[in-house]
């Protein structure tokens, strides 16, 4: 009830009228939901009736305070930062590891990473509404660990946040664990410090500008769009990719066109994407001398039924009502450089990779359907609705070749990583005057 | 005693709220929309309000709703709400997860 009544407060609905049942509706058979609304019927005919109606709990709390600043006191100073952690985290502004303190000093240096004004509003970000001023954001930034480098990385990654397409109230709010993967090109992956070698996506010392760019991106959501685990983030188990995934493309090793290139950026723009992602795992290849067994063992994982994007293109599209905004559902592949350049060599280029991706990512429909409104499908593609006369036609798991997104990261070894992506990504170039 | 100044990170929001619709005490003779958003389970739910809804209240006329974009959650368009806003006196939603 009171994740329910944030939400509603959140949206400028403080005194909507909500009826609760005992469990999800979710994953019960109809008998067990038509107790559940038994039960509650009272509280829905109260709701279209009384007036004015009377919230039986308010909204979970979050702690806004109007304070500029804050002041710790303990036996010396780190005493007092120990104080800053823990109510920090007792007001849930931390990701749970310890903060670096937002001193006046700290947060005034990290602003020398930006020529834009620190009053000046980067993004109102959902859930929370929050204006992102660019200094709460330089204030996050130092909490995170980050340098004044890295700060127009981060600037940038909370543009994209805010773009309509990238629909983020959705993803920030979903019992989904949406966790968001940024990628750099250009120019400022050297002035960043910003690995995209060995152990790119970390941890440890050669990826620090990586976690501490990934991490700050965690702690604005958090801080500057209100989005609260158990708050207003409501995943059902979460993941440790929340807490920080940021690399660098390695350019220099790869035998393609840098991904900013690929998207209508000239190369020496400096352009950030974010992408939320659900999960990632290994593409793991010593053995293929050729490119096709490489590409079958690349497209496996998108075979994965259990992730909810894989055919989800059967049901529709991710959607923003408000904007009008639409998303395919996308996929990304961090392709190591040796196994970019193994294709490269037999002539094989991105667009060739998406299609023997799209050609051999496919599952039997009906097996596609174990997870999905039937009714979502009448409503989203009559056309198709064939298919259930004959279920075991193969479909893809995207809808477009152009659903695989491509980038070279990493070092030597046959080892790339593919994630599951949660719609499309979004890319801003980073304003080099900043 | 030492002293640690910090600045506040926490974004103000931007503040907005929108006016709840006045309830008539009685739904006899309403127009009571079910809003399924297609979360599974939700359509079951809303079916079972809206009998026991009719059941309670004389003269109900129920209608039933989707929203027009979406996917594994169909949302409502402003042009959706419009419609919807139009054509009942109440609507009961789903959330289902």
């Amino acid at each position: 009830m009171r994740d329910a009544r944030r939400s509603a407060e959140n949206f400028g609905i403080p005194d909507l009228a909500l009826a609760v049942v005992p469990e999800p509706l979710t994953n019960q058979k109809p008998e067990a939901i038509r107790r559940m609304v038994d039960g509650a019927i009272e509280q829905i005919i109260a709701g279209l009736t009384q007036n004015p109606f009377a919230p039986a709990e308010p909204g979970k709390e979050i702690v806004l305070l109007e304070d500029k600043e804050l002041v710790f006191e303990g036996e010396d100073e780190l005493e007092a930062l120990e104080r800053m952690n823990e109510t920090f985290l007792s007001y849930g502004w931390s990701d749970g590891f310890p903060l670096r303190a937002p001193t006046p000093r700290a947060v005034e240096a990290m602003l020398a990473g930006t020529r834009r004004d620190p009053e000046a509003v980067v993004a109102v970000l959902e859930p929370g509404f929050g204006q992102a001023t660019v200094l709460k954001v330089a204030a996050n930034a130092v909490m995170a660990g980050c340098l004044p480098q890295h700060l127009p990385v981060l600037l940038a990654a909370i543009e994209c946040l805010a773009e309509p397409a990238m629909n983020l109230r959705n993803k920030a709010m979903s019992t989904g664990s949406h966790a968001p993967l940024i990628w750099v090109n250009g120019p400022v992956r050297k002035r960043a410090g910003l690995n995209s070698g060995v152990c790119a996506l970390g941890p440890g010392a050669p990826s620090r500008a990586n976690s501490a760019i990934g991490r700050a991106l965690r702690l604005c959501m958090m801080n500057l769009g209100h989005c609260y685990p158990g708050v207003s983030d409501m995943d059902t188990v979460g993941t440790p990719a929340k807490y920080a995934m940021c690399v660098a493309e390695n350019e220099e090793q790869s035998p393609f066109a840098p991904y900013h290139v690929e998207r209508g950026f000239r190369a020496e723009q400096s352009v950030v994407t974010v992408h939320f992602v659900y999960g990632l795992c290994e593409l793991f290849d010593f053995v293929s001398t050729e490119p096709q067994p490489l590409l079958e063992v690349f497209a496996s994982p998108a075979l994965n039924l259990a992730q909810v994007s894989t055919a989800m293109w059967l049901i529709g599209h991710r959607a923003d009502p408000r904007s009008g905004a639409t998303e395919r559902e996308h996929h990304t592949l961090f392709l190591c450089p040796d196994h970019a350049r193994l294709l490269a060599t037999h002539g094989v280029d991105k667009q060739a990779i998406r299609r023997e991706l799209f050609k051999r990512a496919r599952i039997p429909f009906r097996q596609a359907m174990l997870n999905k409104e039937r009714h979502a499908m009448e409503t989203a593609r009559p056309e198709l609705m064939w298919l259930w006369e004959s279920p075991e036609t193969m479909v893809p798991v995207v809808e477009d070749p152009q659903c695989y997104e491509l980038l070279v990261v990493g070092g030597a070894a046959g080892r790339g990583t593919f994630f599951w992506g949660a719609g499309a990504p979004v890319s801003r170039a980073i304003d080099e005057e900043e | 005693m030492a002293k640690l100044t910090v600045v506040n990170p926490v974004a103000r929001p931007l503040t907005r709220r929108y006016p709840r619709a006045l309830r008539e005490p009685s739904l006899a003779g309403k127009r009571v929309g079910l809003y399924w958003n297609l979360k599974s389970g939700g359509d079951v739910a809303l079916e079972r309000a809206g009998e026991l809804i009719a059941a309670r209240f004389a003269d109900v006329r129920l209608y039933r709703f989707e929203g027009s974009v979406g996917f594994l959650m169909r949302h409502a368009t402003a042009a959706d709400a419009e419609r919807i806003a139009a054509a009942c006196d109440v609507v009961i939603g789903a959330t289902a997860d």
